[in-house]
C-alpha cells in the first residue's frame, strides 16, 4: 500500500520551544489514522507542518510523496482539511463560506453539498459572525466533505459537535474510506479514536511515543476485573502482573497484565466467582500511562 | 482562477466597508471644492486669503500649502493634506483586514490549506488595493473637474492621493509582518498614517512662505511624509511629476518587502514576537474597573505617548514661528473663522489650534476605551464575566470611568509636556496657557465618550462604526466647518465649537456640554441594563 504521509525526524521550533522534537509518523493509503495527545503536544503543529502552512526546522516530511513547504498548492488538490478552531468571515454567509472554500479546491458536488447540509442540520444563511461553535464546525466540515479528496485533515473534528452530529460525522468518515480515501484525524477523545481508526499514533511533547495498529496495542495493555469472588484481596494482589488491586461495593476490582491472564484466572475459577465483568484495556488507559504518570517522574 | 475567486471574495467582504470609505472620501473632496469656488470665486479675493494663510502657521499645519492664486490652489491647500490622511486610514484598515486579521482569527488557514499558494492571498489584497485607490483616484477626478477645475491639475492631485494610499497599503501590510495582532497591527499602521500628517504639519508651519508666488518652501520634517512629497506636486500650476515616482518608489518597496516577508514566514507568525504574561494575576486585579484599566492601559499608554510628543513639540514650535511672523489684521479674521479665538497673537493662536486637536486624540483615546465593552461583547467574554454576581450597571460603569480617565490622562500629560517645553524657553505665560487650554477641552472630548456609549447601549450592532462616525463628524465641523463656512445649526453640533479660548468669562457652553455629558452617560447607563446581550 502505498504511504500518502511520511514523516521522520521531524522537528519544529518556535523561538527556543521544541514543538515538535522528532516526530516520525507513517499513514498508508485508506487507513484512518488517529493522531492522539493531550493539548499542546503538537498535534495542530505537526499537522499545520503536513499542510505547508509552517516550515520544517529539521527533518523530512512527504505529503502524497510531495514536499509540503514547496508543493502545497499541488498537495492541497487532493487534501480537505478542518483546523480545530474555526473561524468565519463575520459578514459572509455559512453557504458563502462553503461554497469560497470548496471552489478554491474545483468546486462541490452539488448533490453532496446538499445533503450534507440536510444531515448536518446546517442553516447556510446565517452570516459567519451568527454561528454557534458547533455550527461553525459544521460549515468548515461541510466545506471539507463536499468535495471529494484524497486526504482528509481533521484536528478535533468534534470538539463542538453535539453525540448526533458526531454520529453524522463518522458515517461521513466512513463514507470517504469506503471511497479510498486517507484520512488523519487529531483528537484527545478516546472514545471517537477508538471507534474510528485503525491505526494511532500517539503523541507526547512533540515526539511520538507510540504507534500502531488498536490491535497491537491493546495487546500491549492490562485488562480490567471487576469480580465477586471467594478469592481475598491479598491473594489476588500477590498475583505477578495484577496491579491496583481494591475493594470495591464488595467487589474486587483490579488490572491483569495480558500475560498473567491465565493464572489470574485460574485462582479466581479456584475461589468460585458470583459475578464478573471484564473491560477491554481502553484508550484512555493507554493514554493515562503515557501521561498520567508525568507528573511523578519530573 | 483561484486569485480572481479570492478578489471577488475580498470585494464581496467590504461591499459595505469601502464604498462607504471611498464615497466619504470623494464626497469630503467635492464639498471642500464646492466651498472654495462659492466663497471665493475671483483671483483677487483667493490671493488675499491665502496671503494670510501663509502668514498663519496654525493654518498651514492644519490644512496644507497653497501655490498661486487659482481654484485649484485653494482647494488643494485647504483639502490635499486631510484627504491623504483620510485615504491613507482607510489602506492601512484594508490591510489589516485581509492580512494580519486573517491570519489572527485563523481564516487564513482556512484558505491556505486548499490549493491556494501563500502568495495568493496577498497579491488578492494588493489587487483589492489598487482596485479601491483607483476607483477613488477616477471618482475624485470626475469631482474636481465637475467643481470647475482645470483636468490636468485634477488628474495628478487625485493621482497623488491614489498612489498614497497604496504606499500606506504597503505600510499597513508591513505593519502586518511585524505585529501579532490586528490591534496592534491597526495600531501601527494608523500612528504612520497620523505620523505623515503631523510631519508635513510641523514642516509646512515652519516653512518660508514666498507672499508675492503665494507659495511656502516647507521646513525639513515635510520631507520625511508621504503626504509631504505629495503635496510638492503642486498641482494646477508647477503640475510636477516627480513627487509620482517618488510616492510610488515608496508603494513598491513597502509592498515587495511586506510580500518577501509574507511568503517566506509560518502562517500566524510575526517578526515581533508576543510577550509572555504574568501567570497570576495583580491582587489588584478583582473589580470591573481593575479589569477595563489592564485591558486599556497599554493603548492609553500609547495615546498619551503621541500626544505628548504632539505638546513637547508644540513650545519649540510657537516659539520659532513666533519669531517670523508677521502682523496682518486679516490674520483675525481668518482665525475668528475658525471659530475660536479673536486674538491676534499669532503664537498664542496656533496654541489655541493645537490643543484642539490635542482634544480630539484625548477623545478617541477616550471613544476607543469605551469601545472595548462592546468588543467583549462581541468576542463572547462578556458573558462569563456578567455570569458572575456582577450588576451590568457596575460592568458598564467601569468603561465609562476608565474611558473618562483616558481622556484626562490624555489632556493632563500633554498639558504638562507643552507646558514644559514652553517654560524651558523662559515663556512662562505661554506655559500656563497652554496647560490651561488642553484642560478646557475636557468637556468636548467627553461629549465624544458620552456618545459612544449611549450608542454601545441603544444600537449594539452598529456601536463601532456609529461612535466613530460622530467622531468624526464632530472634529470635522470643528476643524473645518469654519472655512467651509458651513451653517451655524451645524458647526453648533459639534461640541469642539463650544470649546472656550481662554481667558473667558463664558462658562455657559462649557457648563452645559459638561451637563450634556452626565445626562447622555445616565442615559446609557440605564439602557443597557435593559437590552438583551447582542453577539
Amino acid at each position: 500500500m502505498a504511504t500518502v504521509v511520511e514523516a521522520r525526524g521531524l522537528v519544529k521550533k518556535f523561538g527556543t520551544v521544541h514543538a515538535l522534537d522528532g516526530l516520525d509518523l507513517t499513514i498508508s493509503e485508506g487507513e484512518v489514522h488517529g493522531f492522539l495527545g493531550p493539548n499542546g503536544a503538537g498535534k495542530s503543529t505537526a499537522i499545520r507542518v503536513l499542510l505547508g502552512l509552517l516550515r520544517r526546522t529539521r527533518g523530512d516530511v512527504r505529503v502524497l510523496g510531495r514536499d509540503p513547504w514547496q508543493d502545497a498548492v499541488e498537495i492541497h488538490r487532493a487534501v480537505a482539511y478542518v483546523p480545530g478552531d474555526v473561524a468565519l468571515w463575520p459578514n459572509l454567509s455559512g453557504g458563502e463560506t462553503i461554497d469560497f472554500l470548496t471552489r478554491l479546491r474545483g468546486g462541490a458536488d452539488p448533490a453532496l453539498r446538499s445533503r450534507l447540509l440536510h444531515d448536518f442540520q446546517l442553516d447556510p444563511s446565517k452570516k459567519g459572525r451568527a454561528y454557534s461553535k458547533g455550527n461553525r464546525q459544521k460549515v468548515a466540515l461541510i466545506a471539507a466533505l463536499a468535495r471529494p479528496a484524497q486526504l482528509y485533515i481533521f484536528d478535533e473534528p468534534t470538539s463542538g459537535l453535539d453525540p448526533v452530529m458526531e454520529e453524522v460525522f463518522r458515517r461521513e468518515v466512513d463514507r470517504v474510506r469506503k471511497d479510498g480515501a486517507t484520512v488523519l484525524l487529531s483528537s484527545h477523545i478516546l472514545s471517537e479514536v477508538e471507534r474510528l481508526c485503525e491505526r494511532v499514533t500517539i503523541l507526547r511533547e512533540g515526539v511520538a511515543v507510540e504507534s500502531g495498529t488498536l490491535a497491537s496495542l491493546r495487546h500491549l495493555r492490562r485488562t480490567t476485573f471487576r469480580v465477586s469472588t471467594g478469592a481475598t484481596l491479598a491473594a489476588v494482589s500477590g498475583l505477578p502482573g495484577v496491579h491496583d488491586a481494591r475493594t470495591e461495593a464488595e467487589q474486587l476490582v483490579f488490572d491483569v497484565d495480558a500475560d498473567a491472564l491465565d493464572a489470574t484466572l485460574a485462582l479466581l475459577t479456584q475461589a468460585g466467582v458470583s459475578a464478573l465483568t471484564v473491560s477491554p484495556p481502553s484508550l484512555e488507559e493507554l493514554f493515562l500511562r503515557h501521561y498520567g504518570d508525568r507528573g511523578s517522574r519530573a | 482562477m483561484t486569485m480572481f475567486r479570492l478578489l471577488v471574495q475580498q470585494v464581496r467582504r467590504d461591499r459595505i466597508t469601502l464604498p462607504i470609505w471611498i464615497l466619504g472620501t470623494v464626497f469630503l473632496l467635492v464639498v471642500a471644492a464646492a466651498a472654495i469656488s462659492q466663497e471665493f470665486d475671483d483671483a483677487a479675493g483667493r490671493a488675499s486669503i491665502l496671503r494670510v494663510a501663509l502668514a498663519t502657521p496654525a493654518l498651514l499645519a492644519l490644512r496644507g500649502i497653497p501655490n498661486g492664486d487659482s481654484l485649484g490652489s485653494g482647494v488643494n491647500f485647504q483639502s490635499f493634506a486631510f484627504l491623504a490622511l483620510t485615504i491613507g486610514l482607510m489602506n492601512t484598515f484594508l490591510a489589516t483586514r485581509h492580512g494580519r486579521g486573517d491570519e489572527e482569527k485563523g481564516r487564513r488557514e482556512l484558505v491556505l490549506a486548499t490549493p491556494v499558494s501563500r502568495r495568493a492571498p496577498f497579491i488578492a489584497t494588493l489587487m483589492l488595493g489598487v482596485i479601491a485607490n483607483g476607483v477613488f483616484g477616477v471618482l475624485a477626478t470626475v469631482g474636481y473637474v465637475a467643481t470647475g477645475l482645470d483636468a490636468g491639475g485634477a488628474i495628478l492631485s487625485a493621482g497623488a492621493l491614489a498612489l498614497t494610499g497604496l504606499a500606506f497599503l504597503g505600510i499597513g501590510l508591513l505593519a502586518g509582518q511585524l505585529t501579532a495582532t490586528s490591534r496592534a497591527a491597526n495600531g501601527v499602521g494608523t500612528v504612520a498614517v497620523l505620523a505623515a500628517y503631523a510631519f508635513r504639519g510641523a514642516g509646512d508651519a515652519l516653512g518660508t512662505p514666498d507672499l508675492t508666488r503665494i507659495s511656502l518652501e516647507p521646513g525639513w520634517p515635510s520631507w520625511l511624509s508621504v503626504i509631504g512629497w505629495g503635496q510638492q506636486i503642486l498641482p494646477f500650476t508647477e503640475n510636477r511629476l516627480w513627487p509620482l515616482a517618488v510616492i510610488g518608489a515608496l508603494a513598491v518597496v513597502t509592498l515587495v518587502v511586506a510580500f518577501v516577508v509574507q511568503t517566506r514566514r509560518d502562517v500566524g507568525a510575526s517578526l515581533l514576537a508576543e510577550r509572555r504574561g504574568r501567570a497570576v494575576a495583580r491582587a489588584g486585579l478583582r473589580s470591573p474597573f481593575a479589569l477595563a484599566w489592564r485591558l486599556q492601559w497599554p493603548t492609553l499608554v500609547a495615546w498619551t505617548a503621541g500626544s505628548t510628543l504632539l505638546g513637547a513639540v508644540l513650545g519649540s514650535l510657537v516659539t520659532a514661528i513666533s519669531k517670523a511672523s508677521i502682523d496682518n489684521p486679516q490674520i483675525e479674521g481668518i482665525l475668528a473663522s475658525l471659530g475660536h479665538t479673536t486674538q491676534a497673537d499669532v503664537s498664542r493662536s496656533l496654541v489655541v489650534a493645537i490643543t484642539v486637536i490635542v482634544g480630539a486624540v484625548a477623545g478617541a483615546a477616550g471613544v476607543q476605551a469605551v469601545l472595548r465593552l462592546r468588543e467583549e461583547e462581541i468576542d463572547g467574554l462578556m458573558e462569563s464575566v456578567l455570569a458572575a454576581p456582577l450588576s451590568r450597571y457596575r460592568w458598564m460603569l467601569a468603561f465609562l470611568v476608565t474611558a473618562v480617565v483616558s481622556v484626562l490622562v490624555v489632556l493632563s500629560v500633554t498639558g504638562v509636556a507643552a507646558a514644559l517645553s514652553f517654560a524651558g524657553s523662559g515663556d512662562d505665560e505661554n506655559a500656563w496657557f497652554s496647560l490651561a487650554q488642553c484642560l478646557v477641552q475636557a468637556p468636548a472630548a467627553l461629549s465624544f465618550v458620552a456618545a459612544a456609549a449611549v450608542v454601545v447601549a441603544v444600537l449594539p450592532r452598529f456601536a463601532v462604526a456609529l461612535s466613530w462616525v460622530i467622531y468624526a463628524a464632530g472634529i470635522g465641523i470643528g476643524l473645518f466647518g469654519g472655512l467651509a463656512n458651513f451653517p451655524d445649526g451645524v458647526m453648533n453640533a459639534s461640541p469642539i465649537t463650544h470649546v472656550p479660548t481662554l481667558p473667558t468669562d463664558d462658562w455657559v457652553p462649557t457648563i452645559v456640554v459638561g451637563a450634556i455629558v452626565l445626562v447622555v452617560s445616565g442615559i446609557a447607563l440605564l439602557r443597557y441594563r435593559r437590552r438583551d446581550l447582542a453577539a
